[in-house]
């Protein structure tokens, strides 16, 4: 028995995990790395890699040498298994180098007990990437040390239970892998629990509106405001995180996730993110999609926090029937060959517009130039199944030098106790009030005035058997707000104000 | 050929004026259609064609009646240029009615007062009369549907030709609520623009009353307000804004002497003037609501109402809610105002 003993053995093997952004998914990948014998040295990648993957060769190799490690002489094959599987970027370079050593015997075996995963620079340091905190929870699930850089490290150790153990650099990389080595994760900065966002208190006057904003927020109806330009719409819209229920850890933990998979850091804020897309933005940025790997829009950035739209009436069609699903279904699918990706988009919806084109319809002081002509078609362009998931409408006026001056008004904090106790009373039901359907509604108890009001609204304002949905959701909520189980007439009267403001 | 002669001539689709100056040239309208027939009068193909259909029949079809001229309104009938016939759907009331016409593309200043002025003068129980157009005529119409009066739209078509197209309902609407829809020309008529000058003049000979709300200086409305006061009819005009195109014409109409309308009460109180004591005793208005006190001065914003009353902002949209539905208040746009 005689075992040719070479530097770097015969046809050696080593496999070491990974992961992959699959939509928000992290799905676990094997990184098989086999070094052949040959004349000529070559390093190929195959299952399905990007460029970015491709490339890899050059970084790793590169990588190998500053870090004063062989580079391997014979043919080098790495594998990424499943190879059905789109991989994308630069994240295998970790695995794929670590691999490589073992594969080539200049690391031990036990190396590969570990999930890795980061770009490395030419000089051998390690840099993040995105999907830390998923490879994270892989890690958990297979019981394994996560090798990340330092500050990604210092990100998903908020997963709990997790062994997660950062590497600067590949030498450094070995060693954690090894187990020699205890691994430097750099803290992120700490989050602060609540994101300084603008206070209730900050906006003067607005009784109407700030009374739309509580109940919206306390039902999580989705809101439309309209109002000449000036008003405060989108002041008005900016405090409502602040009137939102904080987020659990464990919802924040997702909202981060979806924020990873766009490449956004959310450190662990339970504030409910508040997104306010540009009316320009491409269907890819809003609802996710675009080249290879699809990532998450504004939608899901929004996932458990309010989308908010300025100049509805500016966003084109096209853009506005690609938010019908993602507002119907609390999520977004996007099939792509070969498989499909979901990303969550529970989110509360804002939307603001001015009346008219000149924006003046209405106005106190200014007064309006549009023809009725002019009106129409410039209300035309919200499609009449998209205004139908408005459970509110509410008109914003333009404040007089009174209410400027005026006294401050409640704060965002004693709004918020209101709201808390009212979401209270719909967790108990066990379903938000925005999403209450018709059967639901049918079964909750309403006063003999509250049915006698609906009736008579059917009749007097023509309410579409949508509409009159709209309005008990709407007036469940106020009944939540006030502390009581029957909907009663004045809860119906006042959600018969917020029907219509357009 | 059953049809009379004077149905027959009627539905070739010549210009009133042109069928006119024919029947004062030939006499009678056997003599026209004779010469036409001949080819003494020369037309086009296209109307010849139409000397074999038969007019009776569809009418008919159109649901319409046929009214001549000596069984027309007084008010329409003697005049020197009245038509010889109008086809009639629902009912052509010869009460002295109250037109309200003016721009297509109207403002919602307009628009608004138009409905509220078309409302009252139903209340009162004049009938309204109006052109079936978009904007100042369809709002007139409108808001004597509210008021559950009865209207008459003169059309620029064929009776049984829906246009506007958006404007089909409230035909029926007007129908339904006892109204007319009448028009000089056959049915089928296409509404081809040399026809509503002409039509103009119904509209004011059916009227007592000729109220613009808005119009340009070179609008259709202006064209009515010249025909009624050829035809010696008051002519009321409501003001606007200088520089305000759709105002431009009525400001002009002021100039000139027509009567300035103020306010919807102004409105009444001229038109008592014109046409005697309102058939109706008007609503008396119900003052013990805070709210509608607060309204008597125009629409106020549901903000400005909650200041002034001195409420909280749910205390106060409920109350405009109870009040919308029981029908004495309605939002628009954000505005309160008293129904």
């Amino acid at each position: 028995m005689c075992v040719a003993v070479v530097p770097y053995g015969v046809g050696m093997f080593a496999s070491i995990a990974s992961t992959a952004l699959v939509g928000v998914d992290t799905r676990p990948v094997q990184v098989e790395v086999h070094a052949g014998q040959s004349r000529r040295a070559s390093f190929s990648i195959v299952g399905l890699p990007d460029t970015a993957v491709r490339e890899a060769r050059e970084r790793v190799l590169s990588a190998l040498a500053s870090s004063r490690f062989h580079v391997p002489a014979g043919r080098i094959t790495v594998n990424l298994s499943p190879a059905d599987l789109p991989k994308a970027g630069s994240a295998y370079d970790l695995p794929i180098a670590l691999g490589t050593l073992v594969a080539t015997g200049q690391v031990k075996p036990e190396a590969t007990r570990v999930v890795a995963l980061g770009e490395l620079a030419l000089n051998g340091d390690v840099r993040s990437v995105r999907g830390g905190l998923g490879a994270a929870l892989v890690a958990r699930g297979m019981a394994r040390p996560c090798i990340l850089a330092p500050d990604a490290a210092g990100e998903a150790r908020r997963v709990p239970d997790s062994d997660v153990r950062g590497a600067a650099n590949l030498v450094e990389a070995v060693g954690v892998a090894l187990g020699r080595s205890p691994g430097t994760a750099v803290e992120p900065k700490p989050a602060p629990l609540v994101d300084r966002i603008p206070d209730l208190a900050d906006v003067r006057g607005q009784l109407v509106a700030r009374r739309a904003l509580e109940v919206a927020a306390a039902g999580g109806h989705h809101l439309l405001m309209s109002g000449p330009p000036g008003a405060g719409k989108t002041m008005l819209a900016a405090t409502l995180p602040s009137l939102l229920p904080p987020l659990t850890e464990e919802e924040a933990l997702e909202v981060s996730l979806v924020w990873g998979a766009a490449g956004l850091a959310r450190a662990g804020s339970l504030t409910p993110p508040f997104r306010s897309p540009h009316h320009t933005a491409t269907v890819a940025a809003m609802v996710g999609g675009g080249s290879g790997m699809p990532g998450p829009g504004e939608v899901s950035t929004a996932h458990r926090g309010v989308l908010f739209l300025d100049e509805l009436g500016e966003v084109p069609g096209r853009l506005l029937d690609a938010l019908r699903q993602p507002i119907e279904d609390g999520h977004v699918t996007i099939a792509r060959r070969g498989h499909t990706v979901r990303f969550p988009s529970a989110f509360q919806l804002v939307a603001a517009t001015n009346p008219c084109p000149c924006g003046f319809e209405n106005d106190r002081l200014v007064g309006c130039r549009c023809t009725e002509t002019a009106k129409e078609r410039y209300r035309s362009r919200f499609s009449g199944p998209f205004l139908d998931r408005f459970d509110m409408r509410v008109r914003v006026e333009r404040l007089d030098l009174e209410a400027m001056t005026g006294p401050p008004g409640e704060t965002s904090i004693e709004v918020k106790r209101r709201v808390l106790a009212a979401r209270a009373r719909q967790e108990e039901r066990g379903t938000l009030n925005r999403l209450l359907q018709r059967r639901h509604l049918d079964e909750q108890t309403y006063t003999a005035g509250a049915t006698r009001l609906l009736a008579s609204a059917v009749d007097r304002f023509q309410l579409t058997a949508r509409g009159w949905d709209r309005v008990r959701r709407v007036a469940r909520t106020v009944s939540d707000l006030a502390g009581c189980d029957e909907v009663d007439e004045s809860a119906v009267a006042e959600a018969l104000g917020y029907r219509k403001s357009l | 050929m059953t049809a009379p002669d004077r149905l027959r001539l009627a539905s070739l689709g010549l210009h009133p004026d042109r069928v006119r100056t024919l029947l004062v040239e030939w006499g009678n309208a056997r003599a026209v259609l004779r010469a036409v027939e001949r080819g003494q009068i020369e037309v086009s193909q296209a109307i010849r064609d139409r000397l074999d259909h038969d007019p009776a029949d569809a009418a008919r079809r159109a649901g319409a009646d046929i009214v001549y001229r000596e069984d027309l309104p007084d008010a329409l009938a003697g005049l020197p240029d009245a038509p010889d016939l109008l086809y009639v759907r629902g009912v052509l009331s010869d009460r002295p009615g109250v037109a309200i016409v003016g721009s297509r593309r109207a403002t919602s200043y307009g628009l608004r007062l138009a409905r509220s002025f078309g409302r009252a003068v139903a209340g009162a129980g004049w009938p309204v009369i109006s052109g079936l157009a978009r904007g100042i005529d369809g709002a007139a119409h409108i808001g004597c549907l509210d008021g559950g009066g009865v209207g008459l739209a003169v059309l620029g078509c064929g009776v049984d030709v829906a246009y506007p197209r958006e404007h089909r309902d409230l035909a029926a609407r007007l129908l339904d609520g006892g109204g007319g829809v009448v028009s000089e020309y056959a049915p089928g008529a296409r509404p081809e623009p040399w026809r509503f000058p002409p039509r103009n003049r119904i509209i004011s000979g059916l009227a007592s009353v000729v109220v613009v709300v808005e119009a340009t200086v070179k609008g259709g409305a202006l064209i009515t307000a010249a025909r009624a006061l050829e035809q010696g009819r008051y002519v009321l005009a409501v003001p606007g804004d200088v520089d305000r195109e759709t105002s431009r014409g009525c400001n002009l109409l002021i100039r000139d002497g027509a009567h300035p309308v103020l306010d919807v009460d102004d409105l009444l109180t001229s038109l008592t003037f014109a046409l005697g004591l309102p058939p109706n005793r008007p609503p008396s208005a119900n003052g013990d609501d805070p709210i509608l006190r607060l309204l008597r001065g125009g629409g106020i914003t549901l903000e400005a109402l909650a200041v002034a009353l001195g409420c909280s902002a749910p205390e106060t949209i409920r109350r405009v809610s109870l009040l919308e539905a029981a029908g004495s208040v309605r939002k628009e746009g954000g505005v309160v105002s008293a129904r």
